[in-house]
């Protein structure tokens, strides 16, 4: 059965086929091409681990190996016509498993080579009050902001902060439209004059 | 991404009974046995080429011939092995002493044909006749090996193709040079590489559309 855990028992492991069960493998799986549904069921749940073992050596991530265990059952039932009882059912399933793995493995480099593997890394640096940097430069704002006069403060807070339009500012701050723009036109004024050094 | 055990449960039981391929070396007997059908009906139709006996009686016109023939017998031979899973990818060097004999008469009869061709050129009604003799040829001939090797499309195409297309191009040779008289020139060369070009391409789009059929929806 699929049991998570056996995942990292078998991890690496070559899963060698024994030869009683290819036998017993083979068996169901003649029965399974006469629409024997049970023989089959029991087929696929017995096949399943080990094409677990084959799949963990192909791919790191748990989910990638069910992906690929599911893609290599389901290739498996499209091609079963082709399998011959009088020949051994081992490397008949290792065949149709390797290449459905080396075809998932060429897929999945075609993909990686257009995408950036999102990491821990990007999200601190993206994340503004964990980067050092700009946490200077916010301090150094929201001086600039405590120095301006209250009206052009909070003309500054709704407009540019918190990004509301004119309309909306005008109705928070119950002040007109134009008083507004001259409020954040002269804000902006102040604010650049800070910068640059020429304020006090 | 579904459970798997419940992929389990849905192919048990949706399971339909299936009839087991036959042994691959009677499968491909009997395209072979088609080949010759269509060469032995065109043959009825448009009668062997002028003097074939005493071309025959040339060892290099025999050699080319008979490469020619065996490289579409060897493949098509390969072709059915390989698409099997389990079966050794060594099979597809089957057709290669065949197809080494046949590519190097070729060769010669390129360099010794070609050049005196093209001022006068072949006759249009030989011309269409030539056309005609290939695309009743291979035209069967691909979509016999295409319906007959389809399983190997979820499986692994690109070699089958490869002997697949390798085996339609050396009957049609050998029927251009048992019907016709224009020995082997490019413009067969070209014929038979754009039949296979064309199933590798068409086999490459089923392949993908399978494939992608195939993918579980997330």
């Amino acid at each position: 059965m699929t049991t998570p855990p056996v995942l990292k028992l078998v991890k690496g492991a070559a899963a060698p086929l024994p030869r009683v069960r290819d036998l017993d493998w083979s068996i169901l799986m003649a029965r399974a091409q006469d629409g024997d549904a049970n023989a089959y069921r029991r087929l696929l749940e017995s096949v399943t681990p080990y094409l677990r073992a084959h799949a963990a050596r192909c791919h790191r991530n748990p989910s990638d190996v069910e992906d690929a265990v599911q893609d290599i059952l389901l290739t498996l039932h499209a091609v079963r016509a082709t399998y011959d009882p009088a020949r051994p059912f081992g490397p008949w399933l290792t065949a149709i498993a390797r290449r459905r793995l080396i075809d998932r493995l060429r897929r999945q480099g075609r993909r990686r080579a257009l995408e950036t593997e999102f990491e821990p890394n990007h999200e601190t640096l993206a994340d503004p009050s964990a980067n050092i940097e700009d946490m200077t430069k916010i301090h150094d704002i929201t001086a600039a902001l405590d120095r301006l006069p209250s009206r052009q403060r909070e003309a500054m807070r709704l407009t540019k902060i918190e990004g509301l339009s004119l309309k909306e500012a005008s109705a928070a701050s119950g002040t007109t439209v134009a008083a507004l723009k001259i409020a954040t036109h002269r804000a902006i004024r102040h604010l650049r004059q800070f910068f640059s050094g020429s304020g006090t | 991404m579904i459970p798997t055990d419940d992929l389990i449960s849905a192919l048990a039981a949706n399971l339909r009974p299936v009839r087991r391929l036959r042994p691959p070396l009677l499968r491909a007997t009997g395209f072979l046995l088609l080949a010759a059908l269509i060469l032995t009906m065109i043959a009825a139709a448009h009668g062997w080429r002028p003097g074939l006996l005493v071309r025959l009686a040339e060892i290099r016109f025999a050699l080319s011939l008979a490469g020619a023939l065996f490289t579409g017998v060897l493949a098509a031979v390969a072709a059915f092995l390989v698409s099997l899973p389990g079966r050794s990818r060594r099979w597809l060097w089957l057709p290669f002493p065949a197809l080494a004999l046949w590519l190097s008469s070729i060769g010669y009869q390129c360099w010794r044909f070609w050049t005196p061709m093209v001022p006068g050129g072949a006759p249009p009604g030989e011309t269409a006749s030539c056309i005609a003799t290939l695309v009743l040829t291979s035209l069967p001939l691909s979509l016999a090996l295409a319906l007959m090797l389809r399983h190997a499309a979820s499986f692994n195409p690109g070699p089958v193709i490869l002997a697949a297309s390798l085996s339609v191009a050396g009957i049609t040779a050998s029927a251009l040079t048992l019907f016709h008289p224009l020995d082997a020139s490019v413009e067969i060369l070209m014929f038979n590489l754009g039949t296979g070009s064309l199933i590798v391409l068409l086999g490459g789009a089923i392949n993908l559309f399978v494939s992608s059929r195939l993918e579980i929806p997330e």
